[in-house]
C-alpha cells in the first residue's frame, strides 16, 4: 500500500472513532488503534523510501485548493504522533473507563480522536490557511481534554490558562501566515529559501511556534494543564502537542530565510530553558507538575540542537550542524517516548493512591513493581543516562558541541557554554530523578494510603511496557535510526541530504549492548551471591535510633533544598515557617512552595495593569445621555478638521 | 584474539591495582599522626572478607537495594575501559568517548543513590541529597576540563585528548581536577571517610545499611573510581602520549602514588569544611577548569 492509501485508512479509523466514541468504547479502541497502526505505516514506509508523498486532490476549502504532503520531516513527527496515540489509547480505555467516570469519558474519547486526526492533518498540510485551521482545532480539541475534570476549580484554571496562551499564540501565527501569504501572493507551502525578505517573520513563528513548545518564559501554561489533565492527555501533550511547536520551528525555519541572530538566539532559549526548566522541576512537590517541568528542559535541549544547526547552515553548513540537528530531532522522539513513559507511570500512581502529592507517597514499587520498575527506566532515560535512548541523543548534541568547539569557529564560545549548560542539566536531571524515584516507589509509605493500592491492569500496563521497549532499543542500537534521522535533516535543509552516519554510533551502540549485558548479568550474579551467603532481614539500621517512623524520611522538598538553595534567586519559593518556641515547644511547621515564577511575578501584574488601565477608560461610559451627544459632537468636529486639514481627496 | 586477551588483562589490571590507593592513602595519613596504620593491602582483606560475609536486608529495601550496587560497579568498570593507558590506547576508543566516560560515572551514582534511598532511612537521604547536589557542580568542572582539554587537542576521544600535555594551563587543570578527585572520591574536605558522625557524611552514610557482597562491590567501586581520577589527572597533565610504554606505565604508577600521596597530606593537614562552604570551594574547581581552558584558547595555535 501506498502511504495514501494508507494515510487515508489512518484518517477514516480516527473518524470512525470519533463516531464510535460515544456508542461502543470497543470499537473506537479498535479503530483508533487501527488508525495509528496505519499512521505509523504510512510515516515509516516514507522514511525508509525517502520519496514525498504529495498529493492535491483538487478539493476547495476555504477557498483555498487542499494540498496535503508527507515528507522527510513530517513522517518524523508522524511516527511519534502514532505511537503515543496508540499507547495513550489503550492506556485511557483502562485508566479513564466508562466505569470510573461515566461523565466525561464518551466525550473524551471523540475528543482524544479529534486531537490525533488534527495534530496528523498539521504534520500534513502544505496551505497556510489550512493549516491555520488546523491548528486552531487540535489547540481546543487539547483544551476540551485538559479540563477533563472539570469540576475541580484547578482544573477549570488550567484550562483557561492554556486556552488563553494558545490564543496569544495563535495570534502571532495569523500574522505570520497572513504576511507570509501577503508577500508571497499566495497561501502554498514549501521552500522559498530565496526570498530574503521573508526573514524577518522568523520572529513571529519564534513567539507562535514557541509558546505551543514552551520554552523558557512562554512556558507559563505548561506546568497547570500537564498535572491537572487527565495521564494519558499529559502524555501525549508533554510527548507530542509541544513538539508541534518544534515542528513549526524546523519546518519554517528549513522552508523560510531566518534573519542571521536566529540561531543564536534559539540556541540561547534553549539554554536557559534546559537550566532554568530543571530547576523548577526540582522545586515542585507535584509528581505531574514536575514532569511537566521536565519537558521545558527538554525542549532546552532540542533547541539548542537546533539552534546550533542553524548557526552551522548560516556559516556554510559545517559538518557539527548536522550533528547537533541530528541529536536535537533524535530528542524529539526520545523525549516524547520517555516523557510520555513517566506520565503513563505518574498517572497509574495516581489512579491507584489518589494523590499527586509526592510527600504523601513512598514504598510503592512492593504494590506497583511493573509502574516502578518502568518508571525507573524511564527516570534512567531522561536523566540522559547510558545505555538508555536520552543519552544517544545528549551525546549527538555533545559530540556536534564539541566539535564547534574544537573547529574553534565562530560558534565555537557559545557551543562552550551550550556544553557546561547542557552537563549542569544532566547532573540536576539525575539528582531530579534520584528524588523522584526515591520518594515515590522507595522507602516506606509516608501516609497511610487508601489500602487497595493496586497495580495497574495489562492494557495500562502494555502500553508502558511498548513505549520503555523502543526507549531501550533507540539506546542500545541507535545506528538503526539514522536513516530515519537523515531523511528529516534532508528535508529541512536539502544540503543534508546523503549524509553519512557518524561512524562512532555503531560503537557506542555496541558498547551500550555489551553495558546493559553486563549490567543485568552482573545483577544477577550479585543477587545469586547474596542468596548464597545467607540473607537475614532487619529494621533500617537508623544509627541507632530505636524508633523511626515512615514520617522521618527524607522529603521531596528537603532532598532538593540545597539545590533550590541555589536557585532561589528566580524560583522565589514561599515559605512559611512555624519555629519551636519557648521552654516547652509544642507545635512547629514548615511549608515551602515553588509558585510558577514567571507567571506570578511577571504575567499576571501585567495583566493586572492593563485591566486597572482598562477600568479607567470605563469611566467614559456612565450613562448620561447630554454626555455621549457631547462625545458624538466632538468626534464630528474631529472628522471636519481631518477633512478640511488632511485635503481629503 | 589478542585484543580480547589485552582488554581483559588491562581490565584485571584495573580491578586488581584499585583497591591499593586507599591503602596507600591510609599508610601516609597514619605516618603524618604517628601512628603505624593499617597494613596497604587492607582493603584487600576488607573485600574479601565482605565477599564470603552474609547479609542483613532492612525490611524497606527492594531488589535494587542489591542490583544498584552491582550496575554502578560495572558501569565504573566500564568508564575503565576507555581511558587510555598510555600509547597503548583504551580498551574501546571512539569519537565522544569522553563524553560517555563522564556519563557512566554519572550512572553509577544514579545507581548507588537510588540503592541508598531504598531504606527509606534520613540519614541516607540526607547523604544522597549531598551526593546528587555536589554532583552538579563537579560535572560542571568535569566538562570544562573536557573542553579545555578538547580545545588543546582539537579532538572529543580520550585517546588523543590526553596524549598531549595539557599546556600552559596544566597546573590550573591539575588543581581543579584534584578539587574534582576529592570531591567525587569522599575525601577531606569535601567529605570525612573517617567520621564517627552520620549527621555530617555524606558517601558513608548512603551505605550504612549495605553489608557483605554488595558492600564489597560498592567498596571496589569507589577504589576503582579514585584510581580513574587518578589516572584521568596525570593523564591530562602529563604528555604520556609521547612516552613509549614502560616508561608511560613507570610514570602512570608514579603519580598515581604521589596523587595517593597529595590526598593523604591534605586529610592529614586539612579539617573538613562546614557544608555551605563545599559549594564554594566545588565552584574554585570549576573556575580553575575554566581558566585551563581560556589559556588554552588563548595559548593553543588555531
Amino acid at each position: 500500500m501506498t502511504p495514501g492509501w494508507l494515510l487515508l485508512l489512518a484518517g477514516a479509523g480516527l473518524a470512525a472513532g470519533i463516531f464510535s466514541a460515544f456508542k461502543s468504547p470497543r470499537l473506537w479502541l479498535v479503530t483508533t488503534l487501527i488508525g495509528a497502526g496505519a499512521a505509523f505505516a504510512a510515516a515509516v514506509l516514507m522514511l525508509a523510501s525517502g520519496v514525498t508523498w504529495d498529493w492535491r486532490p483538487g478539493f476547495v476549502i476555504g477557498g483555498e485548493a487542499l494540498h496535503l504532503q508527507l515528507d522527510g520531516l513530517s513522517a518524523f513527527f508522524l511516527v511519534l504522533l502514532s505511537v503515543l496515540g496508540g499507547a495513550g489509547t489503550l492506556y485511557s480505555s483502562e485508566y479513564w473507563s466508562d466505569k470510573a467516570h461515566p461523565d466525561s469519558a464518551p466525550a473524551g474519547r471523540a475528543w482524544w480522536n479529534a486531537l490525533l486526526l488534527n495534530m496528523g492533518c498539521v504534520l500534513l498540510c502544505a496551505n497556510g490557511l489550512h493549516f491555520l485551521i488546523v491548528w486552531e482545532i487540535f489547540t481546543v480539541c487539547a483544551y476540551f481534554l485538559i479540563t477533563r475534570e472539570r469540576q475541580r476549580p484547578a482544573t477549570r484554571a488550567a484550562g483557561w490558562l492554556y486556552l488563553a496562551s494558545s490564543h496569544v499564540a495563535m495570534i502571532f501565527l495569523f500574522a505570520f501566515f497572513a504576511l507570509l501569504a501577503a508577500r508571497t501572493g499566495s497561501w502554498e507551502l514549501g521552500p522559498m529559501r530565496g526570498h530574503p525578505e521573508l526573514a524577518p517573520l522568523f520572529w513571529l513563528a519564534l513567539i507562535g511556534f514557541g509558546l505551543k513548545a514552551g520554552i523558557f518564559p512562554m512556558h507559563i501554561w505548561l506546568p497547570s494543564a500537564h498535572a491537572n489533565a487527565p495521564s494519558h492527555v499529559s502524555a501525549i501533550l508533554s510527548g507530542m502537542a509541544i513538539k508541534m511547536g518544534i515542528y513549526g520551528l524546523v519546518r519554517f525555519t528549513g522552508w523560510l530565510p531566518v534573519p542571521p541572530s536566529a540561531g543564536w538566539v534559539v540556541a540561547a532559549l534553549g539554554v536557559t530553558s534546559a537550566v532554568l526548566g530543571v530547576a523548577f522541576a526540582l522545586g515542585q512537590h507535584d509528581l505531574k507538575r514536575l514532569l511537566a517541568y521536565h519537558s521545558v528542559e527538554n525542549i532546552g535541549i532540542i533547541l539548542i540542537g537546533l539552534g546550533f544547526a542553524m548557526i552551522a547552515v548560516s556559516h556554510g553548513n559545517a559538518a557539527w550542524g548536522q550533528l547537533a540537528l541530528a541529536g536535537g530531532l533524535l530528542h524529539v522522539w526520545n523525549h516524547g517516548l520517555f516523557k510520555a513513559l513517566l506520565f503513563l507511570g505518574a498517572g497509574s500512581v495516581l489512579h491507584a493512591t489518589g494523590t499527586r502529592e509526592m510527600s504523601r507517597l513512598g514504598g510503592l514499587w512492593r504494590a506497583m513493581p511493573w509502574t516502578a520498575s518502568l518508571f525507573a527506566l524511564g527516570a534512567t532515560a531522561i536523566a540522559g543516562l547510558p545505555p538508555l535512548n536520552g543519552f544517544v541523543s545528549e551525546w549527538l548534541v555533545y559530540l556536534g558541541l564539541f566539535d564547534a568547539v574544537s573547529g574553534r569557529g565562530h560558534a565555537a564560545i557559545a557551543a562552550i557554554v551550550a556544553a557546561m549548560a547542557l552537563g549542569v542539566t544532566g547532573a540536576l536531571a539525575l539528582a531530579c530523578f534520584v528524588k523522584v524515584c526515591g520518594v515515590v516507589f522507595l522507602g516506606l509509605p509516608r501516609h497511610e494510603i487508601a489500602p487497595h493500592v493496586h497495580e495497574c491492569g495489562w492494557r495500562m500496563r502494555l502500553p508502558m511496557l511498548v513505549i520503555g521497549v523502543a526507549c531501550v532499543v533507540i539506546g542500545l542500537a541507535p545506528i538503526l535510526f539514522w536513516p530515519a534521522l537523515a531523511t528529516a535533516a534532508a528535508a529541512w535543509q536539502p544540503e543534508l541530504a546523503n549524509s553519512i552516519p557518524p561512524a562512532p554510533l555503531v560503537t557506542l551502540g555496541a558498547f551500550h549492548l555489551a553495558l546493559a549485558a553486563l549490567v543485568i548479568l552482573a545483577a544477577a550474579f550479585l543477587w545469586r551471591r547474596v542468596r548464597r551467603n545467607g540473607l537475614s532481614r532487619a529494621g533500617t539500621w537508623d544509627c541507632g535510633y530505636a524508633a523511626p517512623t515512615a514520617r522521618m524520611q527524607y522529603t521531596a522538598g528537603s532532598f532538593a533544598g540545597i539545590i533550590t538553595g541555589w536557585f532561589d534567586w528566580i524560583l522565589r519559593p514561599q515559605r512559611h515557617e512555624q519555629p519551636p518556641g519557648g521552654n516547652f515547644p509544642a507545635r512547629a511547621g514548615f511549608e515551602e512552595h515553588t509558585p510558577e515564577t514567571v507567571l506570578e511575578k511577571i504575567i499576571e501584574p501585567a495583566g493586572s495593569l492593563v485591566l486597572r488601565l482598562s477600568l479607567a477608560v470605563r469611566h467614559l461610559q456612565h450613562g448620561r445621555v447630554q454626555s455621549y451627544i457631547f462625545y458624538l459632537l466632538l468626534g464630528l468636529a474631529a472628522l471636519a478638521i481631518l477633512a478640511v486639514m488632511g485635503g481629503a481627496k | 584474539m589478542t585484543t580480547a586477551l589485552e582488554i581483559l588483562l588491562k581490565l584485571a589490571a584495573w580491578l586488581l591495582l584499585a583497591p591499593l590507593l586507599p591503602g596507600i592513602i591510609n599508610k601516609v595519613k597514619a605516618w603524618v599522626a604517628g601512628r603505624r596504620g593499617p597494613p596497604v593491602l587492607q582493603l584487600y582483606y576488607d573485600l574479601a572478607k565482605l565477599w564470603h560475609k552474609g547479609v542483613v536486608l532492612s525490611t524497606a529495601v527492594s531488589p535494587a537495594h542489591v542490583i544498584g550496587p552491582a550496575m554502578a560497579w560495572v558501569a565504573i568498570a566500564g568508564a575503565a575501559l576507555l581511558l587510555p593507558v598510555g600509547q597503548t590506547g583504551a580498551s574501546f576508543a571512539f569519537r565522544g568517548d569522553a563524553l560517555l566516560f563522564v556519563y557512566l560515572l554519572a550512572f553509577a551514582r544514579f545507581c548507588i543513590a537510588l540503592a541508598a534511598l531504598d531504606t527509606g532511612s534520613a540519614f541516607e537521604g540526607m547523604g544522597v541529597a549531598r551526593e546528587v547536589s555536589y554532583a552538579v557542580l563537579a560535572e560542571a568542572a568535569i566538562i570544562t576540563a573536557l573542553l579545555t582539554l578538547c580545545v588543546q587537542s582539537g579532538t572529543v576521544s580520550l585517546a588523543t585528548m590526553l596524549a598531549p600535555s595539557a599546556g600552559a594551563g596544566a597546573a590550573l587543570l591539575a588543581a581543579g581536577l584534584f578539587g574534582v578527585l576529592l570531591a567525587e572520591n569522599c575525601r577531606v574536605p569535601f567529605d570525612d571517610p573517617n567520621t564517627h558522625l552520620e549527621l555530617t557524611m555524606v558517601h558513608e552514610v548512603m551505605v550504612l545499611d549495605h553489608s557483605g557482597p554488595p558492600l564489597a562491590a560498592i567498596l571496589h567501586g569507589a577504589s576503582l573510581k579514585l584510581l580513574l581520577f587518578a589516572v584521568l589527572l596525570t593523564e591530562a597533565v602529563l604528555p604520556l602520549g609521547k612516552l613509549s610504554l614502560l616508561p608511560a606505565i613507570g610514570v602512570l604508577v608514579g603519580s598515581a602514588m604521589v596523587v595517593a600521596i597529595a590526598v593523604g597530606l591534605v586529610e592529614s593537614l586539612l579539617a573538613r569544611l562546614a557544608f555551605r562552604r563545599v559549594p564554594l570551594l566545588l565552584t574554585t574547581s570549576f573556575l580553575l577548569c575554566l581558566f585551563a581552558l581560556l589559556v588554552a584558547w588563548k595559548g593553543g595555535t588555531p
